[in-house]
């Protein structure tokens, strides 16, 4: 498998495959709003240039108090969990790791529920839903490193079964949470599938920051996933400090997942899908491989919530269930793929 | 003069509250090959990983270059210590010029990226290890002997003073192998990079080290020129084997071979004796054992040959001090032997005052009727150092005896 495709030009193609995707995600609904308006409205809102008189005022308030921070919402948490994916995926030497994997998804979810649960989906909830999904994200990651870690070191396969151990848990005491929640359930089934639904500004406001500061921390900690890749004895010979690493990684792919977990939801499989087929075509390089998996997995969820809000219309589907859909049989080839190619190898 | 570049001091370090290395010291100088040697379990992996510095010892001081590697950041050691490990298999698909980027990581900054020393330094280390042409190629495409190469070409690229392998050679064929040594030798001919080399096997430690350093149960049993090291009695000891080791004629070095036992035929039920010296008897002990023969010798001079061969198939037999006669109890207790034999072998070794007594035993036990065989391959007048004795009852043991003329024709006579 050679390289056919320069990295230069790979970069070019996303970020105009982003704006293509960021356009049609903004005219698509509805009503039709042609991409040239959009552009014309933003243009003029940037001060570029002045009102567009031809355009409506209600094509106005659909663009700039609908469409565009969903649109907006959606290319940041798609962007945060694929970074967090190419993040984990580096740590654990695994392509099917994702942040679902050591339980940062579940422990989000619970926080979540609780505050469904006791506050509401309403008026303070809708403050307190993020935040609370925030903590229990941060707050698992942090007690399945504590678990998995025995003496000095963390071992990556203690560090899984951790994982799937306290999802498992976390997901029975979510179970007992809902069994006693009455009308609350319909709010909770919402937010678990994963949604982007009219969330307004505030959400892009309060997780763009969270994202941007764990993106960095991703491309700072990808050289050294690189070399943890060649093993973790290797990658300490070649001067990498692993407890730091693992701490480091661990801490910023849950920051990145629970940014997105907060506002959206659990959306599966794009954590999972865009590094690795973006691998595929530009190697394994993590300091390529980040930034490429931001824009891609950015692309991907603005497609993903514009079929999940166009196919069932005037209906919505949950997000979370069309990534599902797309990325369940994507991850049976890829088990697939993957047992052959050990299976060859042995 | 100045230290060298690598020098362990009293060196302890233990897996859990296994101690597996115990007090070691070891040093190796610029330009130096010391190879490391010993049984697995011994210590030898953990060696490296303590010098390394990916290990922590339990006590003792590693310095490099005169700095204490214990108190170093991992980025720090890793451009004065580099590792080439047994095999690097990536997690993900990376191309060989990646790997071999990877080993310039000791000295980026947290932003940069490579800069023209960097790439000076790739290039180099990969024309050294002849990997230019595969650069583009992805590692896990690459066959095993060209993988290694690219991860030697890694480690090279850390461009460090003291270089460690660990087994390097393992799974390789011979031309890699030879191939791969001769590279570290020319770095350390022309970099001075102090090399530190496990070996598995012993011949290829001996002959391409400087130095041997044999570890045993985490502890320095034997340290020195390979012919210091590689004895037999050091391969009984650590590796609790019997070998033999000679100098190869062509390189000066030790050689080993290893004893397979072979698998001992039925008892035949017979005895036999063999009057040996000088490594004559050494066939005949060997392939009448193997016949099935209960198989006694002497009397011998002890750490001759034939003593040591008859030691070590655990044979019967009587023997003296070097340079001594063979005094009387050993003749008596020989005699013994001789007379309960049913098949008496006489050797053409070479026969003096301290072992013309043999002789007269022999010539006794043939006249009393056991069936006597001479072999006569060397004329007795070249091997009589007793002014015509040994030649005289050689004659009359000739006409009480069958002669043979070679060990072949001694095979013959057997059967």
């Amino acid at each position: 498998m050679r390289r056919a495709v320069p990295y230069r030009r790979v970069i070019l193609g996303l970020v105009a495959g982003l704006m293509a995707a960021f356009l049609l995600g903004v005219a698509v609904g509805a009503v039709w709003i042609p991409p040239i308006e959009t552009i014309r409205l933003i243009a003029w809102k940037l001060g570029l240039t002045a009102r567009p008189e031809d355009v409506s005022r209600a094509t106005e308030v659909i663009v700039f108090q609908l469409r565009l921070p969903r649109v907006l919402l959606a290319a940041i948490v798609g962007g945060a969990l694929a970074a967090s994916g190419a993040v984990f995926q580096g740590l654990f030497r695994n392509p099917l790791a994702d942040p679902a994997i050591i339980g940062v998804s579940s422990g989000a979810a619970l926080g979540a529920v609780l505050v469904i649960v006791t506050v509401g989906a309403g008026s303070l909830g809708a403050f307190a839903v993020p935040l609370a999904a925030f903590v229990g994200a941060i707050a698992t990651a942090f007690v399945v490193y504590r678990l998995a870690r025995i003496g000095p070191a963390v071992q990556v396969a203690t560090l899984l079964l951790a994982g799937i151990a306290i999802a498992a848990v976390i997901s029975s005491f979510m179970s007992l949470v809902m069994s006693f929640s009455g009308e609350e359930i319909r709010d909770i089934y919402a937010w678990l599938l994963g949604g982007l639904v009219a969330q307004g500004w505030r959400s892009v406001e309060i997780v763009s920051p969270v994202v941007i500061l764990g993106v960095a921390g991703a491309w700072l900690v990808a050289h050294e996933l690189n070399l943890i890749s060649l093993g973790e004895e290797r990658a300490a010979q070649l001067g990498v400090e692993l407890d730091r690493l693992k701490r480091t990684s661990i801490a910023v792919g849950a920051l990145l997942a629970a940014a997105a977990v907060s506002v959206a939801g659990v959306i599966g499989f794009v954590g999972l899908m865009t590094p690795h087929l973006l691998r595929l075509v530009i190697g394994s390089d993590h300091r390529r491989l980040v930034p490429a998996s931001v824009l891609g997995g950015a692309i991907l969820l603005i497609l993903a919530d514009l079929i999940a809000r166009t196919v069932v219309a005037p209906s919505e589907l949950p997000v979370g269930v069309v990534t599902a859909l797309i990325g369940g049989p994507f991850f049976i080839y890829l088990l697939r793929r993957e047992g052959r190619k050990a299976g060859a190898r042995v | 003069m100045s230290e060298p570049p690598l020098v362990l001091e009293r060196v302890s370090a233990t897996y859990g509250r296994e101690p597996v290395l115990r007090e070691v010291d070891l040093e190796v100088g610029p330009g130096e090959i010391v190879g490391l040697v010993g049984p697995n379990g011994s210590g030898k992996t953990t060696l490296v990983r303590v010098a390394s510095r990916t290990l922590r010892p339990t006590a003792g001081s590693i310095r490099v270059g005169g700095q204490d590697l214990t108190r170093m950041s991992a980025h720090d050691a890793a451009r004065l210590v580099a590792v080439v490990p047994q095999d690097v298999v990536p997690a993900f698909t990376f191309t060989a010029l990646e790997l071999v980027l990877m080993g310039r990581s000791p000295y980026r900054t947290r932003w940069g990226g490579g800069g023209p020393q960097d790439w000076a330094k790739v290039r180099e280390a990969m024309a050294a290890t002849q990997v230019q042409h595969l650069a583009d190629r992805p590692v896990d495409e690459l066959s095993g002997g060209e993988r290694r190469r690219v991860v030697l070409a890694q480690a090279l690229a850390q461009d460090a003073p003291v270089l460690m392998l660990d087994e390097p050679t393992t799974h390789l064929d011979v031309r890699h192998v030879l191939d791969l040594l001769s590279i570290v030798r020319r770095l350390a001919e022309v970099e001075g990079t102090a090399v530190l080399a496990i070996h598995h096997d012993l011949n290829l430690a001996a002959s391409t080290c400087d130095r041997l350093v044999a570890l045993h149960r985490g502890a320095v049993v034997a340290s020195g020129t390979p012919a210091s090291v590689v004895t037999s009695a050091l391969l009984r000891e650590v590796y609790g084997v019997e070998a033999d080791v000679s100098t190869d004629p062509a390189t000066g070095r030790p050689s080993v071979r290893i004893g397979v036992p072979s698998e001992p035929a039925a008892p035949l039920g017979r005895r036999a004796h063999v009057v040996g010296g000088a490594g004559r008897g050494a066939p005949i002990l060997r392939g009448l054992a193997e016949a099935g023969y209960d198989v006694s010798a002497g009397v011998l001079h002890a750490s001759d040959t034939d003593a040591d061969v008859a030691e070590r198939l655990n044979l019967v037999r009587v023997s003296v001090p070097p340079f001594s006669a063979i005094d009387a109890e050993a003749e008596e207790a020989c005699r013994r032997l001789m007379f309960e034999a049913d098949l008496l072998v006489v050797c053409d070794a070479p026969f003096g005052p301290g072992n013309v007594a043999n002789l007269r035993l022999a010539l006794a036990t043939a006249r009393s009727g056991v069936q006597t065989i001479l072999l006569e391959q060397i004329p007795i007048e070249e091997r009589d150092f007793t002014d015509g004795e040994a030649s005289q009852i050689w004659s009359e043991l000739r006409s009480v005896a069958t002669v043979a003329r070679s060990y072949e024709e001694l095979e013959l006579v057997l059967r």
